[in-house]
């Protein structure tokens, strides 16, 4: 059954193969969204196929089929598929937000006539690309999706290519992403120069990767690490993903905020039988994320780009993950848990869904007011009541207010970088940072929700609520959003789900927990409530701050909150910094280069063509016809010629 | 007298004609001068014949003859090099060999 998983990826190719082939006529509805549907159904249906057989215990790793793709020399790269229970959760997520949102585009595309039908074959190929990320089986084949992806996120972003900033941002985002996928390259690189194979099976069986000198271990890991920073936008290189908002809401939602920015992590959790042989990698690992997680949590603060609050939260979110993978490595180090990992993954899942359903809302209140700017909305609560309560829903569960699913994940992992905090100090900080994340983005998740959609409109705009091919993903959205959190309940535990894909680790000790075990785990920890008190803070500051009429809000512009509020408008500057970079040492750098091309090598080339025509003309001097100068030349030759003989041969011992 | 003296005077003698080759510039004073170098060269043959003589005690005349054929030789190349002469001084109204450099470029 689980062989069947390479067609998972045929579907969406297929469905891209023929919106963007077919002649328009026959395309049907909304030019193609009728086969869009068709082919992210199939490869849905296949998924939840795999999960099914996932869930009851099935996996296909070490054992599953390959093709071999490329024969060099004595060396073949066979490509092949891999289900365990981390592709399982990443399929859920890819699966269900990829088929919610290209239902949801037949809505949301309406108006884009002419172009619909590129926007359609473009996402089936991203869908297709990225069910192929997921499930191969090495990291080669994973390399190529992984560029793929990249490629048709440059794509959808640019879709409103004759705008400036469009066309900007999806270069920034390519380029941006660029850097980190060679960086992943480079690891890969060191791994095949050691080690001679790819593929997961050879590299995380006990002993796989011995060959591999320690040094060169962590750096390799470091680096591959280095790609996940590029794609799930963490701090340096976190600024892209902001600026991608140029893109259609429905490319955010679906690439920017649920599949292709998860890849990173997915990226991290798979290289994480290498990277628990290297413990200084995994540090770096949670420094980074937990970095990630506060400075962007502290920019959506001011946005007022209703993407961009969601962007920047998209941002912080993943810090969170890759933060739980840092500090989770460390517990499994140790302690031989695997609390973090499955924490993180759990995050991911979770996050998927509730910031897919944030980013639909959002496009649907674009689709109505026709603006980004949440300064001129307002009281959208009674003009879109479905959007408005969904995007209440999802503003919960990000959050982190129980029931819902942010909730659970976001407490299991700051629990899990608390009890790292034991092996290593930097993971109380590092929590620490967490726990006041997790009050901001309460903070700012709730200022846009009432800048949005409570009051009074602070402009004038005809809004309605969105057609039900819209409304009808929102909802199912919602409905995952509130409920996706209990499958750290399931079965045995999401846990010990996750924990059978780490089974060959030598240093795993299985825990076994009962319903009972996880629910007083998380309910008589001390510092569930601390957090959750942080977050009802944090939503009560908002209400007061941005729904209930009279507060000042000029003071935040004033002393010394009016300069952190600039500098945060400035994003930390980090844009800034990169620009003046580029500005002033690269392209001083450049005019330099440019200089030394221009004079020097081209002075070379163009020196050696000035000596052919002009030698002669220094040459020629010396045919000045006069026949005593020549006697004399003559006459002196002789004279060199037998000092020569006489004195210099003897000398020389001739 | 020995045959150093000779070779010395030779060639002090072809030092001079050389020069008056390369430093005059009437044309016909360089023919002269050409005329010393090969009388040094000839005073040379001949004084190699006569110490051969004197050292082996065979007579051998074949330096006295290299040296009257050299002679005649320059008579003949005096004769082609005065007609060569006339025949640029009646292109060029002159015989300075300053002037004279149609083998210029």
């Amino acid at each position: 059954m689980l062989e069947y998983a390479w067609l998972i990826p045929v579907f969406p190719f297929v469905a891209f193969i023929l919106i963007g082939l077919l002649p328009r006529r026959t395309l049907g509805w909304e030019d193609g969204a009728g086969y869009a549907i068709v082919g992210a159904g199939g490869a849905l249906i296949i998924s939840m196929l795999m999960i099914w057989e996932v869930i009851n215990g099935r996996t296909l790793t070490i054992d599953a089929p390959s093709t071999e793709w490329l024969v060099i020399g004595g060396f073949s790269i066979r490509f092949g598929i891999w289900i365990d229970q981390l592709t399982a959760v990443m399929l859920v997520v890819v699966s269900i937000v990829g088929t919610l949102v290209v239902i949801y585009s037949g809505g949301y595309m309406h108006e884009e006539a002419e172009r619909r039908r590129r926007y359609y074959a473009e996402i089936m190929l991203f869908i297709s690309v990225m069910y192929g990320l997921v499930i191969a089986n090495n990291y080669l084949e994973m390399f190529i999706f992984w560029e793929l992806v990249g490629l048709c996120s440059y794509l959808l972003i640019g879709f409103w290519y004759e705008k400036p900033s469009a066309a900007s941002a999806a270069k920034r985002a390519f380029i941006v992403t660029r850097v980190g996928d060679i960086m992943f390259m480079a690891g890969i690189i060191i791994l095949l120069k050691y080690v001679g194979a790819l593929d997961f099976a050879t590299l995380f069986a006990s002993g796989g990767v011995s060959a591999v000198p320690q040094d060169m271990l962590t750096l390799s890991t470091a680096l591959i690490f280095g790609g996940a920073i590029g794609k799930s936008a963490q701090f340096p290189l976190h600024e892209w993903l902001p600026d991608a908002m140029e893109g259609p809401t429905t490319v955010s939602a679906l690439i920017h905020a649920a599949t292709m920015v998860n890849a990173g992590v997915y990226l991290t959790a798979r290289t994480y039988p290498l990277l628990v042989q290297t413990p200084d990698s995994l540090l770096f690992v949670a420094v980074i994320g937990g970095i990630t997680a506060l400075l962007a949590a502290t920019v959506a603060l001011v946005a007022t780009d209703i993407k961009r609050v969601l962007a920047y939260s998209t941002v912080s979110q993943l810090g969170y993950m890759i933060l739980g993978l840092g500090a989770g490595g460390w517990l499994l180090i140790k302690s031989g848990s695997t609390a973090g990992y499955s924490a993180a993954l759990f995050h991911l899942m979770n996050h998927g869904f509730f910031k897919a359903l944030l980013f639909l809302c959002a496009g649907s209140v674009i689709h109505s007011v026709g603006t980004n700017n949440m300064r001129v909305m307002g009281g959208l609560r009674k003009k879109m009541p479905i959007t408005s309560i969904t995007m209440l829903i999802g503003a919960l569960a990000i959050a982190g207010i129980p029931p819902l699913s942010g909730f659970w994940s976001k407490d299991e992992v700051l629990s899990s970088v608390y009890h790292a905090g034991q092996f290593d100090s930097v993971f109380l900080l590092l929590w620490f940072m967490g726990v006041a994340t997790a009050f901001l983005t309460a903070f700012y998740m709730f200022r846009m929700w009432f800048m949005t959609f409570s009051g009074e409109p602070r402009s004038e705009y005809h809004a309605h609520e969105s057609p039900r091919i819209m409304t009808v993903p929102l909802m199912i959205l919602a409905g995952l959003a509130a409920v996706s959190g209990f499958v750290l309940f399931m079965g045995e535990g999401f846990k010990l789900f996750l924990e059978r894909s780490l089974e060959g680790l030598p240093m795993l000790v299985p825990e076994h927990e009962s319903f009972a075990d996880i629910a007083s785990n998380v309910f008589t920890d001390v510092f569930t409530y601390l957090v959750l008190g942080l977050v009802v803070a944090g939503v009560l500051i908002a209400y007061r701050i941005y729904h209930m009429p009279g507060f000042d809000r000029s003071v935040f512009a004033r002393g010394f909150s009016g300069r952190m509020q600039k500098v945060l408008e400035n994003r930390w500057y980090i844009s800034k910094f990169y620009d003046d970079f580029a500005l002033t040492v690269w392209y001083g750098f450049s005019l330099i280069a440019d200089k030394f091309d221009r004079y020097v090598i081209d002075g070379i080339v163009n020196g050696f063509a000035y000596l052919g025509a002009n030698l002669g003309g220094v040459i020629r001097k010396a045919q000045s016809g006069n026949v005593q100068r020549y006697a004399s030349l003559i006459v002196l030759g002789i004279v060199l010629l037998l000092i020569f003989v006489v004195y210099i041969l003897p000398w020389g011992g001739l | 007298m020995p045959i150093e003296y000779w070779l010395v005077f030779s060639s002090l003698l072809f030092a001079i004609g050389a020069y008056g080759v390369l430093s005059r510039k009437n044309a016909i004073v360089v023919l002269m001068s050409i005329e010393i170098m090969l009388n040094a060269a000839n005073i040379n043959l001949v004084a190699f014949s006569s110490y051969h003589t004197a050292l082996h005690g065979v007579p051998d005349a074949s330096g006295q003859v290299f040296a009257l054929f050299s002679i005649a030789v320059a008579a003949a190349e005096v004769a082609v090099g005065l007609a060569i002469i006339l025949s640029v001084y009646r292109g060029y109204q002159t015989i300075d060999v300053d002037k004279i450099n149609i083998l210029r470029w």
